[in-house]
């Protein structure tokens, strides 16, 4: 009983203990040069994540897509099929590149290196465990949606730089969409943040070790899943990309690896977004102590996406009126709404256990 | 409530999710066509009388046949093109077949690399399966 | 300091388009999002039928006429060939009229299940259609156990009908209808009753009475603007009217009601096969026709109820085995029109919608 207590606390520790190692190789553990080694193995460690849940996140898209249609999607490469992303990867590698006679060459070039920057960026503020944010900073939220919202930049120069009208218009569409759903998305996050006065990730996680904030905030929670799927333009608002429509959107001049960046940059920024939901609103890394914190993480990030792909394959798109409509006309009202009564619940608490 | 219908199709959605597949996997099952399945024409030489009905059945000159006559004075079958790249697979020629020598068959396998291939002796087609079976 | 203008953007939604149902080309005249003007250009499909059947007898062009509205084949077989034998004044057999009946009927089903899966993908509904597709196989297993082939089935002929059914094909029909109520109720649960659908179909592309009356429009697109025309019971042909159906007919207008009316075709349907089932008596299959077909000298007009509307073949004949002309009226054609006219002052995504539920098989467009 006790050695599995003890394995499962290493277990829980594991990367602690390999940080405090690798920090122990140094003279002083804490100089500038041990801070430098641990700050660039976070770094590619995040790279690591973001990179393999992009990988892993392609294929389960294909699976699920197939499962809701009654097939068994791609299942001809491996066991099962679970290494066609390494065929689709080379086969992205291998289509020409073609930029566009008209296009404006260092903005197209760019906007797809840009996409994939950010999912790193964002993740590593991320508590994945106890203490085991690769950078813990004060700001977290508003780091987070701050640099969640460059993703606007990049569309809009994705769909001018490809000289080409379906592309203007997908652009046009992402701005509209992106600017209008920040703001709700920024509101929902508020309310939390009331109730444990501080912005960092790692002190909202710790605060929800009685009960997680889905229970305290059901409406912000709903709220946020909304604003954020349609800042991740995925159905039922992925009118951005629509194919039915705007053949592809800013996307239509892009291919082989360009495109498949622009793919890995979006399932990134699910991947962020889907850990932001766990951190703040279903808590984080904790659980019952029967399997190490980080797990935990995972299986709740994994939780999200699969809804987010379960909405995706069930709903039709909406219209882009009706989108606006959404987002300025119900819900800011209600993410204010939503404030309003945060407020007042704290206030009555604080009489009622205070006074 | 607004969201019942939203509500109503995530269910539907998620049952058939956890349900059964019903893909079949080609190409390790092939599957069991019926027997009226137009897919090919096959054609049984002894049969034919070489009366000509089918290639005037045809509505885009697909078949041409060529007959001999024997010592007993009766026609007997030469040679039996199908040019497959104008055919229709309609069936109408072998509905008009009198004698039955010129049947539908369930190959749906008939795919090529060369344009010539198109041009299908029926003859020797006939024996290449003869032989196979 | 700068003169700022806006200008029109001209869309080129081109034959090679995700969405546009066979190929189409529309030249779409753009104020930001709303359109100002369509010009559809047609004849990207266009393999000259009519000329084609100067040259054919009258029985060889019957496989031609199914790759007309290649969705719904029995139906463009029976305007044919109903057609020459109202020229020919020949009697077909019973068994041979409710054997029509069912292929008929069975096709008219498949097709709304095609016309109500591209408009819900049209949308990004992607699960509503694969359901809608795997329903459909069904109706195609039945016609590839009876005539050959799935989609151009070629199973009508001048007199009767090609063949018989075979003993499979009557379990396997109960077996289809017996699942028919599940199936609309999936339909209705994944994409009628969705809130986000009846938002991009309700009010949107507007098509008053008095305009589809004065464009000739035909078929469901009609009956959802409220005017009650159906050729199956304005003119009966074969043996309709003794069958017990109503006419489902709308008063919408929009898109919705355009679409949701093929569900309630599809009901109706079911219930004329149910009947032709019970009814059905024995005999022969094709009547006493002479082998080479030399109809009199004269001409002749005769329309049927496509799913799609009213489809028309009129033939003239100089008393030779091959006809002197064959003109085809076809239904989305002329139903076509209707799309610079309604879609005018809508968004992108609500033209592709108001086409979608025009159910336009480019086939019949081009003949």
């Amino acid at each position: 009983m006790e050695t599995l207590n003890y394995l499962l606390e290493t277990l829980n520790n594991l990367f602690l203990i390999i940080a405090d190692a690798i920090r122990g190789l140094f003279a002083d553990p804490h100089s500038v040069w041990a801070n430098l080694t641990m700050n660039v193995i976070n770094f590619i460690i995040v790279v690591i994540i973001v990179v393999l849940a992009a990988l892993i996140l392609i294929l389960l898209e294909r699976k699920v897509a197939g499962w809701t249609s009654q097939r068994p999607g791609p299942n001809r490469l491996g066991p099962r099929g679970w290494f066609q992303t390494i065929a689709d990867a080379l086969k992205l590698m291998g289509k020409e590149d073609v930029t566009p006679a008209g296009a404006d060459k260092f903005i197209f070039k760019i906007a797809p290196m840009i996409i994939f920057c950010l999912p790193m960026m964002t993740l590593a503020v991320i508590p994945y465990g106890k203490d085991m944010a690769p950078i813990n900073i004060d700001l977290g939220i508003l780091y987070f949606v701050a640099i969640s919202s460059i993703s606007t930049l990049c569309f809009l120069m994705a769909g001018w730089g490809s000289n080409n009208k379906y592309s203007l218009l997908g652009g046009m569409r992402a701005v509209a969409q992106m600017i209008s759903y920040e703001i709700p998305l920024l509101f929902s996050l508020l309310g939390v943040v009331m109730i444990t006065q501080s912005f960092n990730l790692g002190v909202i996680v710790e605060a929800q070790g009685t009960i997680p904030f889905i229970v305290l905030q059901p409406l912000a929670f709903v709220i946020f899943m909304i604003a954020g799927l349609a800042e991740l333009n995925r159905a039922p608002f992925d009118l951005v990309e629509a194919d039915q429509e705007v053949v592809a959107g800013p996307f239509t001049e892009y291919t082989g690896l360009r495109w498949g960046l622009f793919f890995l940059g979006e399932y990134g920024n699910m991947t962020a977004m889907s850990a932001l939901a766990a951190t703040v609103f279903l808590g984080g890394w904790q659980g019952p102590a029967i399997l190490p914190g980080y797990v935990w993480f995972f299986m709740k990030v994994g939780v999200m996406i699969f809804m987010m792909m379960w909405v995706r394959w069930t709903f039709p798109r909406i219209r882009i009126d009706h989108l606006m409509h959404l987002a300025w006309k119900v819900l800011l009202p209600l993410s204010i709404v939503n404030i309003l009564l945060t407020g007042l619940g704290i206030y009555i608490y604080r009489f009622v256990m205070g006074g | 409530m607004f969201g019942k219908g939203l509500l109503q199709g995530l269910g539907i959605t998620f049952k058939r999710m956890v349900g059964p597949n019903i893909t079949e996997f080609y190409p390790e099952e092939k599957p069991n066509l019926p027997t009226r399945v137009r897919s090919s024409m096959g054609l049984e030489r002894d049969k034919c009388i070489s009366c000509n009905m089918c290639a005037m059945a045809c509505p885009n000159s697909v078949i041409k046949l060529t007959s001999e006559k024997n010592e007993a004075n009766k026609k007997v079958l030469k040679t039996y093109h199908m040019d497959v790249g104008r055919c229709l697979f309609c069936g109408l020629c072998t509905e008009a077949c009198p004698t039955k020598a010129l049947k539908v068959t369930q190959d749906f396998e008939n795919a090529i690399f060369e344009a010539e291939d198109m041009h299908w002796d029926m003859i020797q087609r006939a024996e290449r399966k003869r032989k196979v079976e | 300091m700068s003169i700022e203008k806006t200008e029109e953007l001209i869309l080129n939604m081109g034959p090679q388009h995700p969405s546009m149902h066979g190929l189409f080309r529309m030249v779409v005249h753009l104020a930001g999002e709303t359109v100002t003007n369509i010009e559809p250009k047609l004849g990207y499909l266009h393999r000259g039928m009519e000329k084609l059947a100067e040259s054919r007898t009258y029985s060889q062009f019957i496989p031609y006429t199914d790759r007309l509205d290649y969705l719904a084949s029995p139906h463009n077989n029976w305007a044919y060939v109903q057609t020459v034998e109202k020229l020919m004044g020949v009697e077909i057999p019973e068994r041979a009229e409710y054997l029509r009946i069912i292929f008929g009927e069975l096709a008219r089903i498949a097709s709304h299940q095609v016309c109500i899966a591209s408009t819900a993908l049209d949308m990004a509904g992607w699960s509503a259609w694969s359901y809608a597709f795997r329903d459909r196989e069904r109706i195609c297993d039945m016609y590839e156990m009876t005539a050959g082939s799935r989609l151009t089935v070629n199973i009508m002929r001048i007199g009767g009908m090609s063949a018989e059914p075979p003993e499979e094909f009557w379990p396997a029909l109960k077996a289809f209808l017996d699942d028919t109520p599940e199936m609309l109720e999936e339909y209705y649960g994944i994409f009628f009753g969705n809130e986000i659908a009846m938002g991009r179909l309700k009010n949107v592309g507007i098509l008053t009475k008095e305009m589809a009356e004065n464009l000739s429009i035909t078929g469901p697109v009609l009956r959802a603007s409220g005017v009650d025309y159906d050729v199956r019971k304005a003119e009966p042909y074969s043996i309709y009217d003794r069958f017990d159906f109503d006419v489902p007919v709308r008063t919408g207008c929009d898109s919705y009601d355009r679409t949701i009316i093929r569900m309630d075709e599809i009901v109706e349907s079911i219930k004329i096969i149910k009947q032709a089932v019970r009814d059905i008596p024995g005999g022969p299959i094709m009547a006493k026709v002479p082998k080479v077909i030399k109809p009199p000298v004269g001409e002749v007009y005769h329309r049927v109820e496509n799913p799609k509307g009213e489809l028309g073949f009129y033939i003239v004949s100089d008393g030779t085995t091959k006809p002197s002309r064959v003109r085809i009226r076809p239904a989305t054609f002329i139903n076509l029109q209707m799309l610079p006219i309604v879609a005018k002052g809508w968004k992108i995504q609500d033209v592709v919608a108001i086409f979608a539920t025009l159910d336009a098989v480019l086939g019949e467009v081009d003949k």
